[in-house]
């Protein structure tokens, strides 16, 4: 079983998000910014893990990352988890700085280059949305474009023997199962938070990432052994207008008694 | 609880059945035999809410006849029996008896007195004596507040609509629990939202006035300095919560001492600085009892402590006058007086440097009213590794390595024992996140090990902050790879994002409520030689186990192991009163063990009113009568915190 695993780095969810003044007003400052991976791609990797560990014929977890160099670590810590090996598309800096640069169309176009480069893929495991840009596009996206089934906010995943997966998705109106068949086409899942609690990487399992492999490749050469063109995967995306920061929320007034608050509500004019 | 004002209370005679009150109320009285004291302290005291006064009559209880009809402090009665105790209180109490008496015969203070025959002692006649006692025991000069008290404190206090205080005076009282080791009812002043000082003149001024003040910040010591022995005033500074700015040129914060730590951490952080003090308290304590008790926390050994990191203090003086050391002149709507010389600076060599001694004095000096402390910049990349060992030795190594490969961004290394983390397992770590999990893994590191083996194992928690991550990375990867290969540690686990690492600082801050649920806990806060760390955890251990062992006490260890500070803390599980003839043992055993090794019984906690007798015990003479006269000098009626940090004997107002 092979199952592929995009990642993505982003800033860490517990940093406070400030607006960067040198991009005009459409950056968020990310120079000396904490950043990680993705809480929701986290999920998606100990899930691969774990189907990993619980099938009884020998599976394969390959992790991808596309962005700037530093995705590396990312990589790291996602081999340090269990997967097995790596996959970089390396952009130049200013692509793929953040999400304004290389939006869900281009990067679902490139995935789904890379398991069709891979073939044999039959699982494909991502968050179901990633916490800068929460468009929640790239899972759905890739499944249109491969014509492969999916099944999105996932909070339980089994394998059946034959290879067909059931998933268990929260939607609003309640818990949905859907069973997806075998197919030749990988099935697409994607995350919800409740599907499972990413272990901590252990020593052995550290030491062990660093042997194994990551293949790193440049965007431009990707694309052109994809036979994509680099204009189109990058161009097609929603332009961000501006990007500001919520006004300040006002402080709260203490009163003292009950007398003292209908006297402030009064004077605000809410009660008669 | 007594409804009435303290006069009348005051003059109550008891013969026979006691007078007709309320029915709601209830009157206690308490005559002890001061062999017993202790024990019958520790029973009847938490629930009672009030200690009150001796009988004119004889009580066939004890045998006793006749005693001074007021209020004596402690509640219990001199005179003395033939222990070594009051043996020499009766020495110091006869020789002022015969220096201020012409009439009396002679002071040999050798004399054993017997139980009956006590009309006269050391020739000095019994009522004289007694009356001696009133005089030079100046806890009879402290009196309790009463309803005048609270009137006039009203009238200055800025809160009107007598939110201020809280009293049962008034009978409004919220609840008055027992204190810790000590009864009475607490009057608590709260919402000071003027000043300080304009509180403290008035009261010093009126003479009437004279009864002791506890200055409270947060409440959250170890050791009951914020809590009153009888009656004392618990003046809380909570109100007084204003942070007066950052400067950002040279990091030092200004703010009043009553601003909760985390919301300090809080403000820090939005401006790029880091608060350079960290507990794990900071939801509640209080920046002001922080300076007043020295708190250490996890950034001791990163940023030395809060002497080196408070730059100034406003401090009131117990006589009403406001000290300035070394900070702005702020006034209390925050525009700043620049008077002199005075500013916040962080170099100020002219004279003598007086803010150290107020830092870590315990509100028996002064109360701190605002505090200026220099903050580092905010780090943006931190990082942290849980590492388990099998041995000290092994600790001892990572230590050695941490400080050569980490450097200088290693800014906390928290350890923990095998039995802790045990219970903080099975009791306490109330999160369902992570960490359930992580313990599970840290605690079964080796599934082939037997249990035996594993409860040798030792825990490290390391931390680094830095200014740049890809550096950081590199050097925590270095430094765990080094580890791992050389088999120092038997496994680690390295934080991933922000996520993982609170919920490993959140595994060290659930040791002390986890062994709190557990049973009765005894705590020792113990400063050792690094590498006696653990030696003397197993010495104390092996000793417990001789003497307690029917309690079956477990020994858990944690501690801020770079700065050599053990937090020992003696468990007995299933047993949740303290008993004291227990207590006694153990304390015993441990400060035995730690003064082997030339400790500090009190590296991070303070004094309060648990460890002020063993000061006395353990502390060179000449220090303690220094202290003594420092303490003398700026209290010379010992209303601040009475009875408290400096042991009974030294505390001036004994015997002038």
């Amino acid at each position: 079983m092979k199952i592929l695993v995009p990642i993505k780095r982003v800033i860490d969810y517990a940093i406070k998000i400030r607006v960067d003044p040198t991009k005009g007003a459409r950056g968020v400052q990310l120079s000396n910014v904490k950043m990680s991976m993705n809480p929701f791609c986290e999920i998606a990797i100990e899930e691969a893990i774990r189907l990993k560990e619980k099938t009884k014929t020998s599976a394969e977890v390959v992790a991808v990352s596309i962005g700037p160099k530093q995705c590396t670590e990312t990589l790291r810590t996602a081999l340090a988890m269990g997967a097995d090996r790596g996959i970089h598309i390396e952009t130049k800096a200013d692509v793929r700085g953040d999400y304004v640069d290389m939006q869900p169309w281009g990067i679902a176009t490139l995935l789904k280059g890379v398991v069709e480069r891979e073939g044999g893929v039959d699982l494909v495991l991502l968050g179901k949305q990633s916490i800068d840009s929460d468009c929640g596009q790239t899972g759905t996206l890739l499944a249109g474009l491969l014509n492969a089934p999916q099944a999105t906010f996932a909070s339980k995943v089994d394998r059946g023997d034959d290879g067909s997966f059931t998933v268990e998705r929260e939607t609003d109106s309640g818990t949905e199962v859907i069973k997806i068949k075998p197919t030749t086409l990988p099935a697409i899942i994607t995350c919800d938070l409740r599907l499972n609690t990413p272990r901590y990487p252990t020593m052995p399992n550290i030491m062990k990432a660093k042997k194994k492999p990551v293949e790193t490749i440049s965007l431009e050469a990707m694309v052109q052994e994809l036979g994509l063109n680099l204009d189109e995967v990058l161009s097609r995306k929603n332009e961000v207008v501006e990007v500001y920061e919520p006004p300040p929320r006002k402080e709260g007034e203490m009163v003292g008694d009950v007398m003292e608050l209908l006297a402030k509500l009064k004077e605000k004019g809410l009660v008669a | 609880r007594l409804r009435h004002p303290y006069r009348s209370a005051a003059s109550f005679s008891v013969s026979g059945a006691p007078p007709s009150l309320g029915p709601t109320s209830e009157l206690l009285i308490i005559f002890m035999l001061p062999s017993a004291t202790r024990s019958f302290q520790r029973v009847l005291f938490p629930r009672a809410s009030e200690v009150v006064v001796a009988s004119r009559t004889r009580t066939p209880l004890m045998g006793r006849d006749r005693f001074v009809g007021h209020r004596i402090g402690w509640g219990w009665i001199l005179p003395p029996v033939d222990d070594h105790r009051s043996r020499r209180r009766r020495r110091q109490l006869s020789v002022i008896a015969s220096s201020s008496s012409s009439s009396s015969s002679s002071s040999s203070s050798s004399s054993r007195p017997s139980f009956e025959n006590n009309k006269e002692r050391d020739g000095i006649p019994r009522d004289h004596r007694r009356r001696c006692i009133r005089e030079c025991t100046s806890r009879a000069e402290l009196r309790g507040p009463n309803l005048n008290d609270v009137i006039h404190f009203r009238s200055i206090l800025s809160r009107r609509d007598g939110g201020g205080i809280i009293t049962s005076l008034l009978e409004n009282d919220s609840d008055s629990r027992g204190a810790r080791g000590g009864g009475g009812t607490r009057r608590v002043q709260r919402g000071l939202d003027g000043t300080v000082s304009r509180f403290i003149p008035p009261r010093a001024e009126t003479r009437e006035y004279r009864g002791g003040v506890v200055p409270r910040g947060g409440n959250t010591g170890l050791c009951g300095g914020a809590t009153p022995l009888r009656d004392e005033i618990v003046l809380s500074l909570e109100g007084m919560n204003n942070i007066y700015g950052l400067d950002e040129h040279s990091g030092i914060l200004t703010c009043d001492s009553g601003v909760i730590l985390e919301n300090l951490h809080a403000y820090s952080n939005e401006r790029g600085y880091l608060f350079p003090l960290d507990i794990g308290a900071k939801g509640t304590c209080q920046i002001g009892g922080n300076v007043s008790t020295n708190a250490g926390g996890q950034y001791f050994f990163r940023f030395g402590g809060l002497h080196g990191t408070v730059m100034g203090l406003e401090v009131v003086l117990p006589d009403g006058r406001v000290l300035h050391l070394n900070m702005d002149n702020v006034d209390d709507d925050g525009t700043v007086q620049r008077t002199k010389r005075i500013s916040t600076h962080r170099k100020d060599n002219t004279g003598y440097d007086l803010k150290h001694i107020f830092i870590g004095a315990e509100g028996t000096i002064g109360v701190v009213t605002k505090v200026a402390i220099a903050c580092p910049a905010l780090p943006t990349s931190k990082n942290a590794t849980l590492l388990v060992c099998d041995s000290y030795c092994d600790v001892l190594k990572v230590m050695a390595t941490a400080k050569v490969e980490l450097g200088e961004i290693l800014s906390a290394m928290e350890f923990m024992d095998h039995n802790t983390l045990k219970l903080v397992q099975a009791h306490g770590f109330g999160g369902n996140g992570d960490g359930p999990r992580l313990l599970r893994d840290m605690l079964q590191s080796d599934p082939s090990k037997q249990e035996s083996d594993r409860s040798r194992q030792l825990y490290l928690l390391v931390e680094t902050q830095g200014s740049n991550s890809a550096d950081d990375a590199s050097k925590m990867d270095n430094f765990l790879a080094h580890l791992y290969d050389s088999g120092t540690i038997r496994n680690g686990f390295l934080a991933q994002d922000s996520r993982q690492m609170t919920e490993m600082w959140r595994i060290r801050e659930s040791c002390n409520p986890s062994v709190s649920r557990a049973g009765c806990v005894y705590k020792f806060d113990v400063s050792v030689p690094i590498e006696d760390y653990m030696t003397i955890a197993r010495e104390v251990e092996g000793r417990l186990f001789a003497s307690v062992k029917h309690v079956d006490p477990i020994v858990c260890v944690w501690g801020h192991v770079n700065d050599g500070n053990a937090h020992i803390n003696i468990v007995t599980p299933g047993r949740f009163e303290t008993e004291s003839a227990i207590e006694e043992t153990i304390e015993t055993i441990v400060f035995d063990e730690v003064l082997k090794h030339s400790g500090s019984i009190s590296a991070e906690h303070g004094i309060g009113q648990k460890k002020n007798e063993a000061l006395g015990r353990l502390k060179d003479e000449n220090i303690m009568v220094i202290m003594a006269q420092i303490k003398a000098l700026f209290d010379p009626h010992g209303i601040m915190n009475p009875g408290k940090y400096l042991p009974k004997k030294y505390q001036h107002n004994m015997c002038k």
